[in-house]
């Protein structure tokens, strides 16, 4: 009897521990003490060379495959193209000339967009480690001029921003987690909200007024509030809107304009 | 060797986990290979082994989901521990109750994310995950999990041959 009440009060001590230590985790990194940024380095620079391997060789084994099929138009292809390159080569004498007139336009022009100069091309090689966190990890870290809480974008739109920055790879939280909020507004109407991540492919505007008129497929942009984001990259259009007969905001919900399950690479702006 | 063996085994696993394993997607939902682990340590070792298993994973799964530490930790820690006492008083042999066993870590796992996101984490949760992805990431885990405990199962009984033979031919 002594024997199993010692064995339940170790069980007990055990599973506090494990507790005691999460708790302890969760509050260290909460205050983004550097230990827990240096186990983030660590892991990133042990697994990155596996992650680069592997996805350069399910690209290699893709790109065979493809070409494989593609070979057998190839001849065919091979005649119309020697055509379009003929036809080609007048229309880009026509655009040099349009070039260098922009050119001359462009010096007049005081305007000038900084985080469009300032801007560090990088490839996803990895994703988050759990079925649960939409997180991307991409070849570029703070040796490239990155750091935390840059905006990451494709040609499509707004994708996510750096959570952490290693010495060679950095961690993306994708607009469509659940942890992610960027101040946005709609491009007609200007009616600002929060887009939020839903957890699964999509996100949510919160906290737009149920007086706003919202209609499906409304292009939302970044507002430029909190910091992060520069005004006017589009995040979504929105795909359902639900008035509430109670409570003061609409539910919404934007589809991402990029696709975020197939992102190969992403820009990241510096500035 | 057997430690860098197992080692070997968790780059290998997050590698894959990280890289090609979303080719094997199931309407967004892919199987947790780390999570299947903890559950092979502490079902087919010690219970210090499966707890040890469950920290390990736990945090390099928190390291690499960016955000706060501890989520993965605790969840993955507890998983190795209830299911290396579990063991002991069920028959953990063949396909169905390693299937079970996985299922039902897979929700423990599951229930964690949903309630720290819930608390800790402030975040938000979609509507369908308790009804949707949750239910199929289990059952995923529950048929992916028993064919990766017959390779471990290998790898193990062929590193536990080498150890052996190496220590033949020491005391020889």
């Amino acid at each position: 009897m002594p024997n199993k009440g010692i064995k339940s009060k170790n069980k007990i001590i055990i599973v506090f521990a494990i507790l005691l230590f999460s708790l302890a985790l969760m509050t260290l990194s909460a205050k983004q003490e550097k230990g827990t940024h240096f186990l983030d380095s660590m892991v990133g620079v042990i697994l990155s060379p596996f992650q680069n391997f592997f996805t350069q060789t399910i690209q290699s084994i893709s790109d065979g495959i493809n070409h494989y099929f593609f070979l057998v138009d190839v001849a065919r292809e091979n005649d119309q193209l020697n055509l379009e390159v003929q036809r080609l080569i007048n229309e880009k004498n026509k655009l040099i000339e349009r070039i260098a007139s922009q050119k001359r336009l462009a010096k007049l022009m005081a305007y000038e967009d900084d985080w469009e100069k300032k801007a560090v091309v990088a490839s996803v090689i990895g994703k988050g480690a759990t079925q649960w966190s939409k997180v991307i990890i991409i070849n570029k870290g703070t040796q490239d001029g990155i750091r935390d809480h840059l905006a990451v974008v494709t040609d499509a739109g707004v994708i996510g921003q750096i959570i952490h920055a290693g010495l060679n790879t950095s961690k993306v939280l994708l607009i469509i987690d659940g942890r992610s909020a960027v101040d946005a507004l709609f491009q007609n109407s200007r009616i600002s909200g929060v887009v939020v991540g839903a957890g699964d492919d999509e996100c949510h505007l919160k906290f737009v007024p149920n007086t706003a008129d919202v209609k499906v497929g409304d292009q939302v942009l970044s507002s430029g509030l909190g910091g992060i984001f520069p005004k006017g990259l589009i995040i979504g259009k929105v795909s359902q809107v639900t008035k509430k007969k109670q409570g003061l905001f609409q539910d919404i919900t934007l589809v991402p304009s990029s696709d975020l399950s197939r992102l190969e690479e992403v820009l990241v702006l510096l500035s | 060797m057997y430690f860098y063996a197992q080692a070997l085994i968790i780059v290998f696993l997050f590698s894959a986990q990280t890289t090609w394993l979303e080719l094997f997607s199931f309407g967004d939902v892919i199987p947790d290979l780390a999570l299947i682990w903890v559950v092979y340590c502490a079902v087919r070792h010690s219970r210090a082994a499966g707890i040890g298993a469950g920290i390990t994973i736990g945090l390099i799964q928190d390291s690499l989901s960016g955000g706060l530490l501890g989520v993965n930790t605790l969840s993955k820690g507890l998983i190795g521990y209830f299911f290396s006492t579990l063991k002991d008083k069920f028959f953990v042999e063949g396909m169905i109750p390693i299937g079970i066993f996985l299922i039902l870590s897979s929700i423990f796992d599951g229930l964690v994310y949903y309630f720290s996101m819930g608390t800790i984490l402030k975040g938000e949760v979609a509507s369908s995950f308790l009804y949707q992805s949750l239910p199929v990431f289990s059952i995923y885990n529950g048929l992916i999990g028993p064919f990766m405990f017959i390779v471990l199962d290998k790898i193990d009984s062929w590193l536990k041959s080498k150890k052996t033979g190496s220590h033949m031919r020491i005391t020889n």
